[in-house]
């Protein structure tokens, strides 16, 4: 029963995790690079519908997966535009990328909605246990979970171009006095964390829903910009971040499947409210760790 | 799918002048406005009314028909319907419950409008409602899900535990209890009715708990049922019947809505001028409730079994008559009560055997 509970929740955690971990890295690098963004949500949705309409396409789930990168990026160029080019406000900028992510992705997945799809093809890894037997299913976007991961984490701590983009997130100013293009580089992050959404999006709605259907992401892209937070801008705390959120949803929905003695409604919230008490804990240390210039329009001239 | 669709579009709009002269005048016998909360390809709740206009077409010949989808369930859904009024609507049809009071106020002020709305409780002499009797129609399923079922144990995907969900819950429960009295149905639920990977974590959670056979009330089943199909369980559906297409191995049968011979018929009513706004629930006697056709694994005397338990319903048969006690083990109906249609919005308690809490 416990034994049941505890790897079926592990499983369920990997299910849910991948692709806030996806949406998390990508934010991570836009943050990084100084520059928040609230509409992943939209970015998400984007890419869950263009990798529905692509997959129901071509039939296949790989060209939805491309699909869905490409809506991602593209979406997110009129958020790059705002705020890299014209100096807006990121936050009223990312809340509007989020408004016109719904509206998009509800336009390109109407004719999809309830379409049949094959999701991506996956590897059933069974535990042996006498009931259900929970079972862990292994795609091509989990297996790649770790790789990006670390792929992210090399790329912003070890490389010239990390530094780079680093440095303009801490202070635009001197990075544009030592030679930084700060232009390009905030492009590249908001177009890669667009991507990256993308991809999220792509993972809920071919490898864990199987459909699509408007609003489906049901605020997951907001859960990834607290785990950003999190993770203080760490790409492998924001795997830990990941699973224990998708942990958490995953566990209230099998204590109730379970028939513990919980309303239902208490359940429901578990998840959100783990997440508002991790984040005090990482109150002080987490203001120490975010970019300095993160949020604020560069006013400097270039 | 799409493409045929489009196809006898097309073919229709050819036919059209050769179909004599009664539909060769330029002006339709009559216009339905119809407005959809959601997508109407959605295998779910949209559909099934998108199916029921269908029918209601092809059904009244001169018919003309406004859509519009994705209408919100506020003021804007008023506009809409004003447009179609103003396009020459004389019949509204607003299918979402949360329509009701913008179609209403709408029916005050264009009393030369006729309107049906589809769940709700308000009545004027133009403004009449139609809802499926769902919740004795579960009982059907639970007979289908309590044979199927090797476990014993079905789970129920629910996305807001109102009264209506609890009702068809427990009729279900009580169905599955009619052939296996030690069935149980586990309810899990997700808080909303249409966040997938919350829908996807509790089919599959519900699976790990034993669960052999899987059901739903949420907007589109189409999640719970590849899941189900996916991890080799068996699906019962609800809303469309056409959900059956997702699970060609697993599906064993679901209910539907059956809306076009009551929109057929209303929208007679309103071309002879004798339409009367009314409250119409109607289950399986009436047709507006069906049971879906069999998936391939049923074996027959499950599928005789359904059908008799369908007949004794539509026969008249309520499952909630006394004694009936709730899952704490309280009598809830007492002996020679029962409850009736009207009051299947008012349950707060699930029966006994519902592994689950309402609140």
């Amino acid at each position: 029963m416990i034994a049941v509970l505890i790897v079926a929740t592990l499983a369920a955690s990997v299910a849910a995790g991948t692709s806030l971990l996806y949406a998390t890295l990508g934010e991570i690098v836009a943050e990084r690079a100084g520059v928040i963004n609230l509409g992943l949500e939209g970015v998400m949705l984007a890419g869950a519908a263009a990798g529905c309409a692509a997959t129901s396409v071509t039939g296949n789930p790989y060209w939805g997966v491309l699909a869905a990168v490409l809506a991602g990026a593209a979406i997110s160029v009129v958020f790059a535009y705002a705020v890299v080019d014209c100096g807006a406000n990121q936050l009223a900028a990312g809340l509007s990328l989020l408004f016109l992510g719904l509206g998009v992705s509800a336009l390109i997945g109407r004719p999809y909605s309830g379409a049949i799809i094959h999701g991506l093809p996956s590897m059933s890894l069974r535990a042996p246990l006498e009931q259900g037997a929970a079972v862990l299913s292994v795609d091509a976007l989990v297996l790649l979970a770790l790789p990006a991961t670390a792929l992210v984490w090399w790329a912003l701590s070890a490389t010239r171009w990390g530094l780079r983009l680093r440095a303009v997130g801490e202070n635009p100013a001197a990075a544009f006095a030592a030679g930084c293009n700060r232009r390009r580089l905030q492009y590249q992050a908001v177009l890669l964390s667009g991507a990256c959404s993308g991809l999220a999006g792509a993972h809920i709605a071919l490898a864990v829903a199987f459909t699509w259907a408007e609003g489906m992401t049901g605020g997951r892209g907001f859960i990834a910009i607290a785990l950003v937070m999190f993770a203080r801008w760490n790409p492998w705390a924001a795997v830990a971040g990941a699973l224990v959120f998708g942990g958490a949803e995953a566990l209230q929905l099998q204590l109730q499947a379970s028939g513990l003695d919980v309303s239902p409604f208490l359940m429901n919230m578990l998840p959100y409210v783990l997440t508002l008490a991790a984040l005090p804990l990482t109150g002080r240390a987490g203001r120490l760790a975010a970019p300095a210039a993160l949020g604020r329009p560069y006013t400097g001239v270039e | 799918m799409n493409a045929m669709r489009t196809l006898s579009c097309i073919l229709a709009f050819f036919a059209l002048p050769l179909a004599g002269p009664a539909l060769a005048q330029d002006k339709p016998a009559l216009t339905v406005g119809v407005i959809y909360i959601g997508n109407a390809n959605d295998y779910g709740y949209n559909r099934a009314m998108k199916d029921g206009v269908e029918e209601m077409r092809k059904n009244v010949p001169g018919l003309k028909v406004l859509e519009a989808e994705n209408v919100p369930e506020t003021a804007e859904s008023e506009r809409v319907m004003s447009a179609m009024i103003a396009q020459g609507a004389k019949l509204i049809m607003a299918t979402s419950f949360g329509h009701q009071e913008f179609a209403e106020r709408l029916a005050r002020s264009r009393p030369e409008v006729s309107f049906v709305h589809a769940g709700g409780w308000m009545l004027r002499p133009n403004f009449g409602t139609f809802f499926g009797a769902t919740q004795t129609a579960w009982y059907v399923s639970g007979v289908a899900a309590g044979l199927m079922s090797k476990a014993g144990k079905a789970g129920f995907v629910a996305g807001v535990p109102i009264g209506y969900v609890i009702g068809n819950v427990n009729a279900f429960e009580l169905g599955a209890r009619s052939v296996n009295p030690k069935f149980q149905t586990r309810v899990v639920v997700t808080g909303g009715w249409s966040d997938k990977v919350k829908e996807a974590a509790a089919a599959n959670a519900l699976i790990d708990q034993g669960a052999d056979v899987l059901t739903m009330h949420v907007d589109s089943p189409a999640t719970v049922i590849q899941i189900a199909e996916n991890r080799g369980v068996y699906s019962i559906g609800f809303q469309s019947i056409e959900a059956r297409q997702l699970a060609p191995k697993g599906w064993i049968t679901g209910l539907g809505f059956n809306w076009g011979p009551y929109m057929t018929e209303t929208a007679r009513q309103v071309i002879a001028g004798t339409f009367k706004g009314s409250m119409v629930r109607q289950g399986l006697a009436e047709k507006m409730m069906v049971v879906a056709p069999f998936g391939d694994s049923v074996p027959q005397p499950v599928r005789d079994a359904v059908h008799a338990a369908a007949d004794k319903v539509a026969g008249g048969f309520t499952p909630f008559t006394g004694p009936l006690k709730d899952n704490s083990g309280a009598i809830q109906i007492y002996t020679g009560k029962t409850m009736d249609n009207s009051q299947m919005g008012q349950f707060n308690w699930y029966v006994e055997g519902v592994i689950g809490r309402v609140r």
